[in-house]
């Protein structure tokens, strides 16, 4: 009697439990879907990012080109050329890429229906003005354009650059991927709020992630004429536009369903991390020499030390150079970080809809990964169950595609993943 | 004395190329399948940052296997390629260059 009270009060509080698990988060499914990948566009040249409408018609950036939309009866319209480019309706001189940079990240208006909009951001000589003679300048070249596209999506009217100070590394450096261009950011994208977010990278130069006024190594949260979010919450004397401060080089934000807003980070030769924001939070990175117990560093930048010609071994670089410092009082600590590797975020969305099953809600991640130093090589999409307060993952998995340098990752309207890659395909990824 | 200077210049150019001469293109391409493709894409394509190789005349991808495994800085990749072209031998860089130079550049 007594152990078949006990089984009733168990079943009880088992079942009390499960109904408010349930009633709180809603029900999960525990179906694992069926994948299947088919290429929409193949060909391209470095494809960085996508955006769909809802009827499916998608806008596409190629890094060197600039940019198309296209339509869903798989008609394409290269619309606004870079310098150089060919077969544009209309260019701007200005957009130039090298190596990293170029024209990178782009976002639909909510209210695209109406107002024809498009945010795109790029590498511009618009307005580098006298600040580019050094690598140790501000130098604002790159930048984020307002677009009007025509009724017929044939062409683009009406560009205002809508954020002119983004800074642009000039020169090649004596760093790993020393290459100019380096570490732009550069991936917009609407919130819940109806804000454009925006995110940028640290440009190889020591000063800029917690810098008050350099919007490098920022995430950005502004309205459509640029103008700053009344929220946003960063310290005192920091630029009003600045969301967040301390990044590398975020290539990836997305919004869970609940309106947490997260951030995908490139590590340096080690950590790749993704990070619940929080409004004025700090990512922790800190690249100045003779700050947190480092010397001088190469080119006053010491995001690759120690000893950044060889492989070291991620844990005493991750100590020498965190990607997460935690003499920040303000640290935004990552929810995962890449059992200290770096493989190359690139970008992060959630995905949407019962037909993803088990991962419905979850973080998709696109890993792009080169393999050297001893670390594996990425080429991969990440499946993420991130727990509610950000702070930890539940479990990641890796979804079934292709090997691929997974640039971008975009829920459509569809319930479908769209995924663009460095090889030059956009993928449609769907679940059932 | 024409046909001379042409086989003199012939073995000159065969002597820089070194070992490029009767690369094995097949075994290039198993070698480029091992790790160089995540960087310079598949078929040499070139992505991202990563330049594009396919089509490159042969002693080009020599000399410039040749010159990261040498330990010598040319470029801001020089880091990852010399790492990665240390441990290539030239039977290596033959077929590496023999497979690239095959390859269609479009």
């Amino acid at each position: 009697m007594r152990i078949k009270l006990l089984a009733l009060m168990v079943s009880a509080v088992a079942f009390i439990a499960t109904s408010a698990h349930a009633g709180h988060h809603g029900a999960k499914s525990a179906v694992v879907p069926e994948i299947t990948q088919t290429a929409v566009l193949t060909g391209l040249e470095n494809p960085w990012d996508v955006a769909l409408l809802d009827d499916g018609t998608m806008f596409y950036t190629e890094k060197c080109k600039g940019v198309s939309v296209r339509m869903p009866n798989g008609d394409v319209h290269a619309l606004y050329g870079m310098k150089d480019s060919s077969g544009y309706d209309s260019m701007g001189g200005d957009l130039h890429c090298s190596n990293q940079a170029g024209m990178l990240g782009l976002a639909i208006d909510p209210d695209f229906a109406k107002n024809r909009r498009i945010y795109v951001a790029s590498a511009s000589t618009m307005y580098h003005g006298n600040g580019c003679k050094t690598n140790f300048e501000r130098c604002d070249g790159n930048i984020v354009m307002r677009l009007e596209v025509s009724d017929d999506f044939k062409s683009v009217a009406n560009r205002m650059d809508i954020v002119k100070d983004i800074q642009f590394k000039p020169f090649e450096s004596n760093h790993p991927f020393g290459g100019n261009g380096a570490h732009n950011g550069n991936r917009p994208t609407f919130g819940p709020d109806g804000a454009l977010w925006i995110t940028t990278g640290d440009r190889h130069r020591g000063v800029c992630p917690q810098s008050p006024t350099l919007m490098c190594g920022k995430v950005l949260r502004i309205d459509t004429n640029g103008n700053a979010h009344p929220d946003n919450n960063p310290p005192k004397g920091f630029d009003k536009r600045v969301y967040t401060y301390g990044h590398r080089n975020v290539q990836g934000i997305a919004f869970r369903s609940d309106g947490a807003v997260f951030t995908a980070e490139h590590g340096p030769w080690h950590n790749d991390e993704l990070t619940m924001l929080v409004n004025g939070g700090n990512g922790g990175w800190d690249p100045q020499q003779n700050v947190g117990g480092r010397g001088d560093c190469p080119d006053e930048y010491c995001g690759y030390m120690p000893n950044q010609k060889k492989g070291v071994i991620p844990a005493i670089r991750a100590a020498f150079m965190p990607m997460s410092d935690t003499r920040f009082p303000d640290l935004m600590p990552p929810a995962w970080q890449n059992n200290g590797y770096s493989q190359g975020t690139g970008s992060i969305d959630f995905l949407q809809g019962k037909q993803w099953g088990m991962y419905e809600g979850r973080a998709v991640v696109g890993i792009m990964g080169i393999a050297f130093g001893g670390t594996p090589a990425g080429m991969r999409l990440d499946v993420y169950d991130i727990k509610k307060d950000g702070q930890s993952i539940k479990s990641v998995i890796h979804l079934p595609v292709e090997a691929k340098r997974y640039r971008g990752v975009t829920m459509g309207p569809d319930g479908a993943l769209y995924a663009n890659t460095d090889e030059g395909e956009i993928y449609k990824i769907t679940a059932k | 004395m024409k046909s001379l200077f042409a086989g003199i210049f012939t073995l000159l150019f065969s002597f820089n190329a070194g070992s490029a001469i009767g690369g094995d293109a097949a075994a290039g391409e198993a070698r480029y399948g091992v790790n160089c493709f995540i960087c310079h894409g598949q078929k040499g394509k070139g992505m991202a940052s990563y330049p594009k190789l396919a089509g490159k005349p042969v002693p080009y991808i020599v000399d410039k296997l040749e010159t990261y495994r040498a330990g010598t800085r040319i470029g801001p990749n020089s880091d990852l390629m010399i790492m990665n072209a240390e441990p290539l031998t030239d039977e290596e860089i033959a077929n590496l260059a023999a497979y690239l130079s095959s390859v269609k550049s479009n």
